[in-house]
């Protein structure tokens, strides 16, 4: 049999592929937003005094890293509602894996970034009386936030990718919703060729973004 | 009366012994000088004073607080003791009058109107009022090194340490820090100064300190530490940088 290219089934999927389109986003979105305040947690308890916080950051950050991001999800999603007698919806599972996931990764990303920042400046802030977290906000947070905005940036297109592997779990996302679309016409190439372009769609759109919001920044200040 | 009481201090980096012993007590209204080589141990001595060092042991008194007394708010001694430093460390993401402003604001919950209005008058004092609005990376060397000034000053300060403030400067910017520090000092604030500038030292301080190897070799009056120097380490370090 000829292989046919069809154009109108690639065009006819786009806007069904938009229904997982919209889950994508909620959870990238939901992800990434917790997934921000857990890494920001875990970074600064990486850089704690005390070895205790230090050392947890450590577990959680090896952990996350060191395993694939689909065995968490099989393990949250089908593990723990087992271990503790609960059923997650999907949706909810997903937006916790990216957090958990993401979580590990944004936590070297703040940790570097706030490292980046030259002592001197932690320095001239207690000199004035400052405390320490009153230090932190101020002065170190908001310059250390600005050299985060590349690497984050950069974790925001790999989450929003990385949701593609929640189908597994039964989240309707968009490389779902192509898998369904395909389960009914069989056009593999042009529905996966579609959902490649509609994942490309996004991230470019992210990484476009990102660039103005730089400049945004670097126009505001000037370092 | 003593604005600073330092009593056989030490202060070790691992099995490094860098300050060996120093006792030093510096009067309210007192400007002192301390010179002597790099490694000499004379801009820890200064750090400790306001313990971004930890001493290893001794005991350092500040207006009548004993810093390593763990009931004594450091925080608060800080604002006692401002400091200015080498690299001037100014908060590059805000304004020349927020870095001068942010201490009264959030150590002393000074309205911002005052807080304004004493970063101002501040400036002022240092020749830059008319640079509020700038950021610091829109200044020369010798305009951060002024601002901070300006910032050690914002607290009201009883003493302002100085740690090397004129070492990263173009030798045309020199001057301009020094008529400031100058000027802080006619108004009777007690400055330490950690210096290798001889010129002010020797016109502007009451006592010059000559530290080496991590202990005080001489301790006089600006004349005969200069003029008349006893410590034969001190006799060749001059002839060195004279």
């Amino acid at each position: 049999m000829e292989f046919h290219f069809d154009w109108s089934v690639f065009f006819e999927s786009i806007p069904m592929l938009m229904r997982g389109v919209k889950f994508t986003i909620v959870i990238t979105l939901g992800g990434l937003s917790l997934g921000f305040f857990l890494g920001a947690f875990i970074g600064l308890m990486k850089l704690a005094r005390h070895a205790f916080p230090r050392s947890a950051a450590i577990t959680y950050i090896e952990a996350i890293r060191g395993t694939p991001m689909l065995v968490q999800a099989m393990f949250l999603y089908y593990g723990v509602p087992m271990a503790l007698g609960i059923r997650i919806p999907p949706l909810t599972a997903g937006i916790i894996i990216i957090a958990v996931n993401s979580g590990a990764y944004i936590a070297e990303i703040v940790r570097g970034a706030v490292q980046s920042i030259d002592p001197g400046q932690t320095e001239a802030g207690r000199s004035i009386g400052l405390t320490r977290s009153q230090t932190m906000l101020y002065i170190v947070w908001p310059q250390a936030f600005k050299r985060m905005i590349p690497p984050l940036g950069n974790q925001f297109i790999i989450s929003l990718k990385d949701t593609s592997l929640l189908m597994v779990i039964g989240v309707g996302e968009l490389l779902r919703t192509g898998q369904e679309i395909v389960a009914v016409n069989f056009k593999a190439f042009e529905v996966y060729l579609a959902v490649a372009v509609v994942y490309l769609a996004m991230t470019l759109s992210i990484a476009k973004g990102l660039r103005m919001v730089e400049n945004h920044l670097d126009m505001k200040t000037t370092r | 009366m003593e604005m600073i009481k330092i009593i056989n201090l030490h202060k070790s980096y691992g099995d490094l012994e860098v300050i060996k012993g120093i006792d030093l007590d510096i009067k309210s209204g007192e400007v002192v000088c301390i010179i002597g080589p790099s490694g000499s141990g004379k801009s820890t001595v200064l750090r400790c004073i306001n313990r971004l060092e930890t001493p290893t042991s001794g005991r350092i008194i500040v207006d009548g607080k004993d810093i390593m007394d763990p009931d004594t708010d450091i925080n608060h001694v800080r604002t006692e003791a401002g400091m200015v430093f080498q690299q001037f460390n100014l908060f590059p993401h805000m304004t020349v009058l927020n870095n001068v402003t942010l201490g009264p604001v959030k150590v002393r919950k000074m309205l911002r109107s005052d807080a304004d209005k004493l970063g101002l008058e501040l400036l002022e004092k240092v020749g830059l009022a008319d640079k509020a609005r700038s950021y610091p990376d829109q200044l020369s060397g010798g305009q951060k090194q002024r601002v901070a000034i300006a910032r050690a000053l914002s607290l009201k300060p009883k003493v302002i340490l100085f740690d090397e403030p004129t070492s990263a400067l173009d030798p045309e910017l020199v001057g301009e820090v020094l008529e400031v520090m100058r000027q802080l000092a006619s108004e009777g604030m007690t400055m330490v100064v950690v210096t290798h500038e001889m010129g002010f030292a020797k016109d502007v301080a009451d006592r010059v300190i000559f530290i080496d190897s991590g202990v005080i070799q001489e301790d006089n009056n600006p004349g005969d530490f200069f003029s008349n120097p006893k410590n034969p380490r001190l006799r060749d370090f001059l002839g060195k940088v004279a």
